[in-house]
């Protein structure tokens, strides 16, 4: 039992690991159309992603539309998610659950709902639909890392600051704010990803005018899959793979500098 | 002081209310007006009637599309369990290091877009790609097609919601205690009575998670069967996007998108009743 469960699970591996793998060295290709192993390598589709406008604005777009959007979110839900965790009223359970419900209902019917909604609000194809149509999006996403970075706050901090006569204003600024400061980033993170990631919403509403980048991939690979759709996958799995590698790669920094002799303690004291 | 504190602690019902007040407003017009907007043109579009629901409940096209996205879904969940299952048990009985390197592949496959995804498994499946290569190798002349079918959009959607269900389950197995299964196995059971009776019953709050968010995402899945599926085989978000973009049927598509809506909904309402809905993603 114990090694044959061993043994699929190392098919599991390599089941999972071959698709990212694969697409880096066809964006290194030289062939015309999708063929692996490639007969030959050179950088040209990367010369033809950065050089071509038609792959860079809607790049561009993804980036100003994620931005935008996190933004948006976080305004957004930083207060509301004090108001849930922090506070008990009536009415808090079914605000909690409307919190989530955007994550709940399947972007096709949301992309049927924004498409003729936007439409007669005259926002569809423009910039500040996708915007505030992916901000619904992102709110729980943001709110549920957020919330439970709350959720584990120790309060009696915020309490020794007001006792040592510190203002509420000056305790959130000086006592509350840097010690969220790495939720409240991480739930940025994922609005921002959500929002750059998200196709199907964008695939009905951005159009040609706010094109962003998955709507432009989607319509690509339906039509003629562009090895150029390659680099971008394997220019967005670095990207991915330097965002988990660097905390990794900083907490083991820190636990070698913490290993060293106190000294460091006796200086700095 | 004391009294500022005395003071704060009187008036805690206004607060709550006036943080949550701007994204209130925000979701109330900018998600719930829309998905309004769907109900009210699903019995409007062309013509106040409930005609659309007729034909999609009723019509032979439309309830093999349901029948079948169920299918797909249904499939796929079961695909990603039998993935998952021994890989978490792969990385909870591996060296720290080994579960380490595993779960960061997990998490890259997670982060990595859908739509990269589904670009790579077109690349691997495709007629100029390594599997049909190698299956030319062992000496079959004509291979099977292998892209565009219901066999490459539900292998890439297994691929796709396989980490969801790796770490719920992983995520529950990690915790079971070793002195458990040490008992187990010195009261005499092996095998498959250990899996039955120990590991199972205690990954089962893992198992329900991942199947029931699997199941849920598979449903309303857009993106991989319309690039890798057979025209042929629609799933339901699929057919709706056809409705709105090609014939701009919007009353059929947004009749189409309640009852996906209202069976989504139904699964999560019931897991919501059991588990708390705020457990599904946490």
């Amino acid at each position: 039992m114990d090694r044959f469960l061993r043994l699929i699970g190392f098919l599991v591996i390599i089941f999972i690991a071959a698709p990212l793998v694969i697409v880096v060295p066809i964006s290194f290709s030289n062939a015309r159309s999708l063929q692996f192993p490639p007969p030959g390598y050179w950088l040209g589709y990367y010369q033809a992603y950065f050089s071509d406008t038609d792959w860079l604005r809607p790049t561009f777009n993804s980036i100003l539309i994620a931005t935008a959007t996190t933004v948006l979110t976080m305004v957004l839900v930083v207060p509301a998610t004090f108001a849930l965790v922090r506070h008990r009223f009536y009415g808090k359970s079914v605000a909690d659950l409307m919190m989530l419900m955007p994550l709940a209902v399947p972007h096709i019917v949301m992309a049927v709902g924004y498409y003729s909604f936007l439409g007669n609000l005259r926002l569809v194809h423009t910039h500040m639909g996708v915007v505030l149509a992916h901000a619904c999006l992102s709110v729980p996403i943001a709110f549920l890392v957020l919330s439970a970075n709350l959720k584990g706050f120790d309060r009696n901090l915020e309490r020794a600051a007001q006792s040592l006569g510190a203002s509420p204003v000056q305790t959130f600024i000086h006592v509350t704010l840097p010690i969220l400061r790495p939720g409240l980033f991480i739930s940025a993170l994922f609005a921002f990803i959500q929002s750059f990631d998200e196709t199907v919403v964008a695939i009905f509403i951005s159009g040609r005018d706010a094109e962003t980048l998955p709507r432009k991939m989607f319509d690509s690979i339906r039509q003629e899959a562009d090895p150029v759709i390659a680099v971008i996958s394997t220019l967005l799995f670095a990207a991915v793979l330097l965002a988990l590698l660097t905390p990794l790669a900083w907490s083991s920094i820190r636990k070698r500098l913490r290993k060293r002799p106190p000294a460091a303690a006796f200086s700095g004291g | 002081m004391g009294a500022t504190i005395a003071k704060l602690a009187e008036r805690p019902n206004l607060w709550p209310w006036l943080l949550l007040t701007p994204l209130a407003i925000y979701l109330a017009i900018f998600f719930l007006v829309p998905l309004v907007n769907v109900a009210i043109m699903s019995v409007t579009e062309p013509r106040l009637t409930l005609a659309n629901y007729e034909r999609v409940l009723v019509g032979a096209l439309y309830q093999r599309v349901f029948l079948n996205t169920f299918l797909t879904a249904g499939l796929v969940t079961l695909a990603c369990l039998l993935v998952a299952y021994p890989l978490a048990y792969l990385m909870n009985h591996s060296s720290q290091r080994t579960a380490m390197m595993i779960l960061l592949l997990v998490t890259m496959s997670f982060w990595t877009s859908f739509l990269v995804r589904t670009y790579a498994w077109m690349v691997l499946l495709g007629n100029n790609g390594p599997i049909i290569a190698f299956i030319k190798a062992i000496g079959i002349e004509i291979p099977p097609q292998l892209l565009f079918t219901r066999f490459s959009s539900t292998l890439a959607m297994v691929h796709i919601l396989a980490p969801y269900m790796i770490m719920n389950i992983y995520s529950v197995m990690r915790k079971i205690d070793p002195v458990l299964i040490r008992s187990a196995e010195s009261l005499g059971a092996r095998g498959f009575a250990l899996f039955r009776h120990v590991y199972l019953p205690l990954t089962a709050p893992g198992i329900a998670n991942g199947c029931v968010l699997v199941f849920v995402i598979c449903l309303g899945f857009y993106v991989t069967p319309v690039l890798l599926g057979s025209p042929r085989e629609q799933m339901i978000a699929g057919l709706i996007g056809t409705q709105i973009e090609e014939f701009l049927a919007f009353g059929m598509g947004s009749a189409m998108a309640m009852v996906l809506l209202a069976v989504t909904l139904a699964i999560l309402a019931i897991y919501h009743r059991r588990f708390g809905l705020d457990k599904l993603w946490g």
